[in-house]
């Protein structure tokens, strides 16, 4: 009979080795020759639905609402002109809100990947297939393509059933890697992002339902150096780099011009593989295919 | 669902960078709003708040040196002024219209609204208009609700009905709105097009979130970050030929550093060649006129369908 302390050491070590053995990393991740990093602009076009979802006010709303009539075009064109392609994660009604700039960015070559019916994932097991079944559909209307990736946290096997092959959530290793279910099935490419490299982070008050007495809202030349920085450590490393932002955020003339800036000084250095999250998650898994679990 | 209501308040595309236009072919507009609130709260000015020395040093000192440091770069502004501030110092209010400035109505005591029945708040908004217009001799033709350092949101309190009643009380336009960086149109009603022109607001440009935000303590002053902001905005827009603005508190930014940080700014932004810097009000009038609702407003129908399970 082992003693309180054990039996508590017994549940801690369990706990921490069954999300472990939930993932798996790619030690000797590599690319194509020529190419030493590979950066994801991703951006999270929820606009207003996630205010609007949460009751607020509607100044909040609109402020949303910049997202989808001005940041998104903006954003598309600066990848435009650089030649960039872009992953726009992209809540299902949004086809509904902002029909005309799907459209250009689908046009432009952007990839259109799943961020939820209406940026939530319901408890209820049919209730959340109804909604990325919807999502799954609108998506496709407007793309002609159904989504292979989400940034959600619908269940991997959901995911798989309707065709998905990656997702683009948490920080659990900087480069891609795996992730499965505890019994090892419904493998998902993950796509790493970390806060630090999120526009709304520094942008956006309130964000996440932090309170007004925490909020530093900082400058375009301030981030600039941080992402710049996370950029030249993984450019050593060979690693990777998932930019995540929102329209409504990054859209702003201010913040277009600094990613502008950052793009034109990732571009002056060689190797530098700017793909959709589709390309990389396809890259993944005909290079190094997961090992075990049934995929 | 017809319209995107309770979603969206203007239409889908905002105009291009070749589509804005400013008088005498100006290549970009600069709009100062000069925000007289002391309120700390939703609950909008308390006698508690006019009692403290930043309070004092804002109406005096703080108010003479930016209107001095205005008038020496030969800018004006917007004040956007609470009906309470202007009742206890009239002759200020009086002073600054004559000098070239706007004087446009901040709610009765600045106070959130949101939460008000529509009759008490038109009243508010009547007595507000009215204390203004008698103090300036014409009603005010601008409305602004700004946010407060201690509110929730940084982007100001309006209920769902606000806008209408800015319209039925005459409003040429409303001062802060985040859904553009140009002035826009906020529909109230898709069906006949009722829309008040809304001027752009945002609250990285606006010195009360980076100088002792959210109150005083230890790291809290970031000018840096301000001056940043606004440089960094302006430089962008006038590149694009849109449009800059900015706000501050005289009881913020007139206490030295601060006021020589925007004095410095200022003397940067009046190096560039083609602005127009108008009142909010010429803003409005000049919008209102070249870019009617009627030609510019492009609402398209809604897709939307509700769904069980889903936001309608």
């Amino acid at each position: 009979m082992p003693s309180r302390l054990d039996q508590e050491l017994v549940d801690l070590s369990t706990a921490a080795q069954a999300y472990a053995a939930r993932h798996q990393f790619i030690p000797d991740f590599a690319y194509p020759a020529g190419i030493r990093i590979a950066v994801n602009f991703t951006l999270d076009f929820d606009a207003m639905l996630l205010r609007r979802l949460l009751g607020e006010p509607p100044m909040q709303l609109a402020k949303g609402e910049f997202g989808g009539r001005v940041g998104i075009w903006r954003l598309i064109e600066l990848f435009d002109a650089h030649g960039v392609k872009a992953t726009i994660f992209t809540p299902g009604r949004i086809c509904e809100l902002y029909p005309q700039a799907l459209r250009a960015a689908v046009k432009s070559g952007h990839e259109i990947a799943d961020h939820m019916w209406e940026h939530r994932v319901p408890k209820e097991a049919a209730l959340e297939e109804d909604h990325l079944a919807r999502t799954v559909a609108a998506l496709e209307a407007v793309s002609g393509r159904r989504p292979l990736g989400t940034r959600s946290t619908h269940s991997a096997a959901l995911l798989r059933q309707y065709g998905y092959i990656y997702r683009s959530d948490g920080s659990a290793d900087q480069r891609p890697h795996y992730t499965f279910d505890a019994d090892g099935g419904n493998c998902l490419v993950d796509l790493p992002f970390h806060y630090v490299i999120d526009d709304a982070m520094f942008f956006n008050f309130n964000w996440l339902g932090s309170d007004t007495a925490a909020q530093r809202i900082t400058d375009p030349e301030h981030v600039f150096d941080i992402w710049w920085a996370a950029f030249r450590q993984q450019y050593r490393e060979g690693g990777y780099l998932n930019i995540c932002m929102h329209p409504f955020v990054s859209g702003r003339a201010l913040r277009v011009a600094m990613l502008d800036r950052l793009i034109a000084r990732m571009k002056s250095l060689p190797g530098v593989w700017f793909p959709t999250c589709e390309q990389v998650a396809r890259h993944c898994l005909e290079q190094f295919p997961p090992r075990g679990g049934t995929v | 669902m017809p319209w995107k209501e309770r979603y969206t308040i203007s239409d889908e595309k905002s105009l291009g960078d070749d589509e804005v236009r400013w008088p005498d072919d100006q290549r970009c507009c600069v709009g100062i709003t000069v925000d007289l609130s002391v309120a700390a709260g939703p609950e909008g000015i308390r006698a508690a708040d006019l009692a403290t020395p930043e309070a004092l040093f804002g109406a005096n000192q703080g108010l003479s040196a930016l209107r001095a440091l205005l008038q020496r770069h030969g800018l004006r502004a917007t004040f956007a002024v609470p009906a309470a501030i202007a009742h206890i110092h009239a002759d200020t209010i009086r002073a600054l219209a004559a000098e070239g400035h706007e004087i446009a109505a901040h709610g009765f005591r600045h106070e959130d609204t949101s939460g008000l029945e529509r009759d008490r708040e038109r009243e508010g908004i009547a007595r507000t208009t009215e204390i203004l217009g008698d103090i300036i001799g014409h009603p005010p033709a601008g409305w602004f609700s700004l946010p407060r350092q201690g509110d929730r949101y940084a982007t100001g309190a309006i209920s769902g009905n606000t806008m209408d009643l800015l319209i039925e009380a005459g409003y040429v336009y409303m001062g802060n709105s985040p859904a553009d960086d140009i002035p826009h149109y906020w529909v109230t009603d898709f069906a006949t097009r009722r829309a008040i022109l809304v001027l752009p607001y945002y609250y990285h440009f606006d010195d009360q979130f980076f100088l002792m935000f959210p109150r005083r303590g230890t790291g809290l002053e970031h000018p840096e970050a301000l001056l940043r902001n606004w440089r960094c905005e302006f430089d962008a827009q006038y590149k694009r030929g849109r449009y800059f603005q900015m706000t501050v508190h005289p009881h913020h930014i007139g206490w030295c550093n601060r006021l020589q940080l925007l004095d410095d700014f200022c003397a940067y932004l009046c190096g560039f060649p083609g602005l127009w810097n108008p009142t909010g009000a010429e803003c409005a009038r000049y919008w209102r006129e070249t870019y009617p609702a009627s030609a510019s407003l492009h609402l398209e129908p809604s897709l939307w369908h509700d769904h069980p399970g889903s936001l309608s």
